[in-house]
């Protein structure tokens, strides 16, 4: 059956819509990027503005009639601004007050309270100067630090692209060992200790995708993707071939043969060929052969 | 009437609210207007205006915070000793405690890594987190000794003790160390002049006082004039005294 649609077996469940990861360079994203994107878009958050309803079942007060319990989250805004500090989770709701039976509903923006204040990090080694709410501060405090706080929530629960590009800087630091606390090897092992259970569930390539916005995951995709194919010039090619072959000849003015690797490595050591050729050419005391065969000397005036 | 009896019935059989079981410092609201049930497994109905209208059910914003309990790593002045856990407002424990690493938070691992030693609990170095808040007050105010000016005094300890007293500072005259020399008046030679003597807090802290010699007579015609906020101004030391030595504690 499958075959006979033009579309092939994708149609058999119905038309489903291309999403971002379907098409475009989306599609190349690898699979680490997209669990975090499961972890940060698709995953329900913690209640924080509304009560959930414990039980599942309840009983209407007048009617005795039983219903099901279903918590509908109210609807978030998540602005540019909440991207920019760490509010613990909270965000501006949009809605409508009441204020009178009679009156008609007023449009209302309940919007938490920030201010400015300081967090240290003691993986990093860093107090850095953010913007917080009371909650994201109640939070620190109830995971006993900062720290603890970033990693220990999901990043649906962060909601917020600083705290996960600090989470993923967090990450790296403890995958390379705490760098920042080289001064100190005592309390260097001893955050380790404390912090290294949290590297268990991710592996180095979710570690190094973590914490990105859509738009910064395809910008280092593209990058990746261009250092990838990347074209070295045949011109340099040839003429690191050239160096070489007549360094194994045994002649002096090649060059010694400890560095050959680094002078063939790449085109970012054009200059330094010329200058050695250019040497070779000037200099008086070499009545050489090879003096003759250099292609890419300047003429002589 | 059905209405009625229908609530007085149900109110038994209500479980009890979930309210108190996180800490919320945010808007919580609910609807005004709860939306039609949808189908289990699928999408939410498609809402209309009037379930987006919102009651406050709490503003944890205005609530009083609860005190939070932090070690103490080091000795703080005015909060208490190494390895003590102490019990404040949240604000000042995070800013003052916390940020400038004097405290870590209340764990079993931290109170075990932060407690005294046997060798730090014999060496004392405090009688009380709040003696050296006392010494800094006694050794920021200029102390004013009024002596009589007409009739003969040699300067003794509950003169500086009542002099202190005036100042707003209780103390016993055994804590009060004058200089070695007598001072002697009434001498105008004297008059705003300062000396130093040594006031023992707890019997252990020690503070220098500075203590200006003014002059004062019962009778109205014979005072000198006022001078205003004598206290601000820059004033010689009596010569003939020497300001008693701190005494060292280790001895």
């Amino acid at each position: 059956m499958a075959h006979a649609t033009p579309q092939g077996f994708k149609l058999l469940n119905g038309w489903k819509r291309p999403g971002r990861f379907d098409k475009g360079l989306g599609a190349q994203l690898p699979e680490a990027y997209k669990k975090f994107w499961r972890e940060w878009k698709l995953t329900k958050p913690a209640a924080v503005h509304y009560i959930p309803k414990e039980s599942e079942w309840e009983r209407d007060e007048v009617t005795n009639v039983i219903k099901p319990v279903q918590n509908i989250p109210l609807p978030l805004i998540d602005t540019p601004e909440s991207h920019q500090g760490i509010w613990g989770g909270e965000a501006v709701i949009k809605g409508f007050q009441k204020r009178q039976q009679t009156k008609r509903r007023v449009p209302h923006f309940w919007v938490p309270q920030l201010r400015r204040s300081v967090v240290h990090s003691q993986v990093l080694n860093e107090y850095i100067s953010v913007i917080v709410t009371e909650r994201a501060l109640e939070q620190i405090h109830e995971c006993h630090g900062f720290d603890h706080y970033l990693l220990k929530n999901l990043a649906c629960d962060l909601r917020s692209a600083l705290a996960l590009k600090l989470k993923r800087q967090l990450l790296l630091s403890l995958q390379a060992g705490c760098p920042a606390l080289a001064d100190d090897p005592q309390h260097q092992q001893e955050v380790l200790k404390e912090y290294s259970r949290y590297l268990e569930p991710y592996t180095p390539e979710e570690i190094d995708w973590y914490g990105h916005t859509y738009l910064e995951a395809i910008r280092k995709l593209q990058g990746q993707l261009r250092d990838a194919e990347k074209v070295q010039p045949h011109k340099v090619e040839f003429r690191s071939k050239l160096i070489e072959q007549l360094r194994e000849a045994g002649i002096r003015e090649a060059g010694k043969l400890e560095k050959p690797d680094i002078l063939a490595a790449s085109s970012e050591h054009k200059d330094a060929d010329i200058e050695a050729l250019t040497n070779l050419e000037s200099s008086p005391s070499s009545s050489n052969w090879l003096s003759k065969i250099n292609p890419f000397g300047k003429k002589e005036t | 009437m059905l209405r009625n009896i229908c609530v007085t019935q149900l109110n038994l059989l209500k479980s009890a609210t979930s309210l108190q079981q996180q800490v919320r410092t945010t808007f919580i609201l609910k609807r005004k207007y709860e939306p039609l049930l949808h189908k289990t497994n699928e999408k939410p109905r498609r809402m209309r205006a009037k379930h987006f209208i919102y009651e406050l059910v709490e503003d944890t914003q205005v609530k009083k915070r609860p005190n939070m309990e932090v070690v103490l790593k080091t000795f703080v002045e005015g909060v208490g000793d190494k390895g003590d856990v102490v019990s404040m407002k949240p604000h000042f424990v995070y800013n003052k405690l916390l940020l400038p690493g004097l405290a870590a938070y209340k764990t079993p691992e931290n109170i075990a890594k932060y407690a005294k030693t046997e060798a730090e609990k014999s060496a004392v170095k405090h009688s009380s987190a709040y003696a050296q808040r006392t010494v800094n007050m006694l050794e920021s105010i200029v102390l004013a000794v009024i002596m009589n000016k007409d009739e003969p005094w040699v300067l003794e300890p509950w003169h500086i003790k009542a002099s202190l007293r005036k100042a707003g500072f209780h103390c016993k005259e055994d804590c009060i160390t004058l200089p070695k020399e007598r001072i002697e008046g009434p001498d105008l030679k004297k008059e705003s002049k300062d000396f130093y003597c040594i006031v023992t807090i707890n019997k252990l802290e020690q503070a220098t006082l500075k203590c200006r010699l003014h002059h004062w007579s019962t009778d109205p015609s014979e005072r000198l004039p006022y001078v205003l906020e004598h206290w601000k101004m820059t004033s010689e030391p009596l010569l003939d005294v020497s300001s008693p030595e701190k005494e060292t504690l280790n001895c």
